[in-house]
């Protein structure tokens, strides 16, 4: 795991953490970006899961 | 450097660069088609065209949906594919999945379209309020919206797919910074086609008859409007990245990783700075309030230092091929290429846009000027200055190398951004102007009887001159730049002289940049001395603000 790996997951983990406090939000109607940020936030952790894979070696 | 990317792009496979060039050509239409509908509106806003309102809305809301929606974004998918395709040169992995989202885009312009020719014209942001009587044509405009999310989602995987691949067959261990700004871009790229999916599916299921009335639509519309809004942004970041090391063959002095984590900070930056949208809600709690303020501070944040490091690495490679003098290095840079005439307007634009961005996001201010013209005065700059130019500068150097026409006419070419950069400064500065009178945004004809200021229509007759040049210059240049479009029988070398290699240069020790600095240092200066002047002037006058909606 390198730095693509580590940035892409900590956008994934600042997404989801905002989406969760958009759910939690009391005031004004929140939801729909709590939506979007955490599907953001499976998305990027997807993709974060992509760059773990791969053979090792190379250049 | 010039010559790798040539080299690249014009060894793509056929069938890539078919694919590349049809999504730009689609995309230079939907520019052609929302130029014509913005130079209409603003010619009836000055009153040069005689037009009824509703005329005057449809035309707004095709210049709209054209610019905003499809040129910006299919431009976008055009030129992530390309240099995707061209970051290891071998092409598109994964081709089928590009294929369908184009298709699904170009469904959409056309759905999109059709419906800004139906029922009551909706504006760009789709207001289902405005379609009650008249759902059929929601519909037909929302199901153009929800085809290019879902081209959105499709398409920027194969470029995700092209990325992964030599780190999937141990060619790669990471990406280059190119890359991971791609990778990231596509990414962001899904995100937002999610979030116009969530926005407009609403609309869509209520008109034919599956759903209530999407009455909180006007929430839903930030979310989109602001990813909307940033991902051009970071588009053309990236693509200046890109394309200085095209044109001069410099690199950034910072080294690799330091720009991952810029493009990554765009990443993080962008979401929570969304508050201040909400600054019009009559509900939204004062804690709320203070906190959107701080964080909106933050939005310019990755664009800033993307610049510096942009200026930086190409200040220090011009004092060392001996440039001189606090700005004399500058001379040094291939202004003969047309896309750096543009890059350079984008840069200047760009200081401007977020000079005034600043002051709109306030939470003071933002309740008197939002629904004034001072929006469309300030975000031409980002969305014409900055976006549109560096996409056209992008289009300028990637079309040739794919189809192997060289540019037409760069020597004439080069002076079209700047043209449209004086247009640009006539409308932003009576359209700003305006704003701060109190003139509103999304009215035809501000003359209201005679009753209105007889400098408002001073002011709109302004707008109109400085759109009218805009268009010209912007019409000129992309149709300049459209003629690559057509290949060559048999491919021809680019003139010479229109680029730089400064790439293999080792660099002084010690070495100083200045200009970055002192650029973003004049921008915060402007920012709170037009942050003053809105005050002073909000506070002359005799009204009291309220808003409704937003951007």
């Amino acid at each position: 795991m390198n730095e693509d790996f580590w940035l892409i997951a900590s956008v994934a983990i600042i997404w989801a953490i905002l989406a969760l406090v958009y759910a939690l939000a009391p005031w004004g109607d929140m939801i729909g970006y709590a939506w979007v940020w955490g599907v953001g936030s499976l998305l990027f952790l997807g993709l974060a899961g992509l760059l773990r894979t791969g053979r090792t070696g190379g250049g | 450097m010039s010559e790798t990317f040539n080299t690249r792009f014009a060894g793509l496979p056929a069938a890539d660069r078919r694919l590349i060039t049809g999504i730009a050509a689609v995309a230079l239409v939907a520019l052609a088609l929302g130029i014509l509908g913005g130079l209409l509106t603003a010619l009836a806003r000055g009153g040069f065209l005689d037009i009824v309102p509703n005329t005057g809305y449809r035309l707004l809301t095709v210049h709209g949906v054209s610019i905003f929606f499809y040129w910006l974004f299919l431009a976008q998918s055009a030129l992530l594919l390309g240099f995707a395709a061209a970051e290891e040169g071998r092409g598109l992995v994964r081709r089928g999945l590009a294929w369908t989202g184009f298709a699904l885009m170009l469904a959409g312009f056309v759905f999109s379209i059709a419906g800004a020719h139906m029922g009551v014209p909706l504006l760009y942001n789709g207001a289902p309020e405005l379609a009650e009587q008249t759902p059929g044509a929601l519909l037909v405009f929302n199901l153009g919206y929800l085809l290019l999310g879902l081209g959105l989602i499709v398409l920027p995987a194969a470029a995700i797919v092209t990325l992964l691949t030599p780190r999937w067959q141990g060619r790669q261990q990471r990406l280059s910074a190119v890359g991971f700004a791609l990778f990231a871009w596509a990414g962001f790229l899904m995100v937002t086609g999610f979030a116009a999916l969530y926005t407009f599916l609403p609309g869509a299921l209520w008109a034919l008859g599956l759903a209530p009335f999407p009455a909180s639509h006007g929430t839903s519309w930030h979310i989109v409007f602001h990813n909307l809004h940033y991902l051009p942004l970071m588009a053309a970041v990236i693509l200046w990245y890109v394309l200085v090391r095209w044109l001069t063959g410099v690199k950034s002095v910072f080294g690799e990783r330091f720009s991952k984590i810029v493009f990554a900070m765009y990443l993080v930056f962008v979401p929570p700075t969304s508050l201040y949208h909400m600054f019009l809600e009559p509900d939204l709690p004062g804690v709320v309030r203070v906190t959107g303020s701080l964080l909106s501070l933050f939005v310019s944040v990755p664009t800033l230092t993307a610049f510096l490091i942009i200026v930086a690495s190409l200040e220090v490679h011009a004092r060392a091929q001996g440039g001189r003098g606090l700005f004399g290095w500058l001379r040094l840079l291939p202004w003969r290429h047309p896309s750096m005439a543009a890059i350079a307007v984008a840069v200047l634009s760009m200081g401007l846009g977020i000079t005034f961005a600043f002051v709109l996001i306030q939470e003071k201010l933002a309740p008197l000027l939002s629904d004034t013209f001072f929006v469309p005065g300030y975000f031409h700059f980002f969305t014409l200055g900055t976006v549109s130019l560096t996409l056209l500068a992008a289009f300028a150097c990637v079309l040739p190398a794919i189809g192997g026409r060289p540019l037409w006419r760069p020597g004439l070419l080069r002076y079209m951004p700047w043209l449209a950069f004086a247009g640009l400064l006539i409308f932003g500065a009576a359209g700003v102007a305006a704003g701060y009178l109190g003139v509103p945004r999304r009215v035809i004809d501000v003359a209201y009887q005679g009753q209105s200021p007889a400098l408002w229509q001073g002011l709109m007759a302004a707008v109109a001159v400085g759109g009218a040049i805009m268009a010209a210059a912007l019409t000129a240049f992309a149709a300049g730049i459209a003629a690559a479009l057509w290949p060559a029988r048999r491919p021809a070398a680019e003139p010479g002289g229109l680029t730089v290699n400064w790439g293999g240069v080792t660099l002084r020790p010690g070495v100083t940049a200045w200009v970055g600095p002192l650029a973003v240092l004049l921008i915060v200066a402007a920012m709170y001395v037009f942050t003053a002047v809105g005050f002073e002037l909000m506070q002359s006058l005799p009204i009291a603000g309220s808003g409704a909606g937003g951007h």
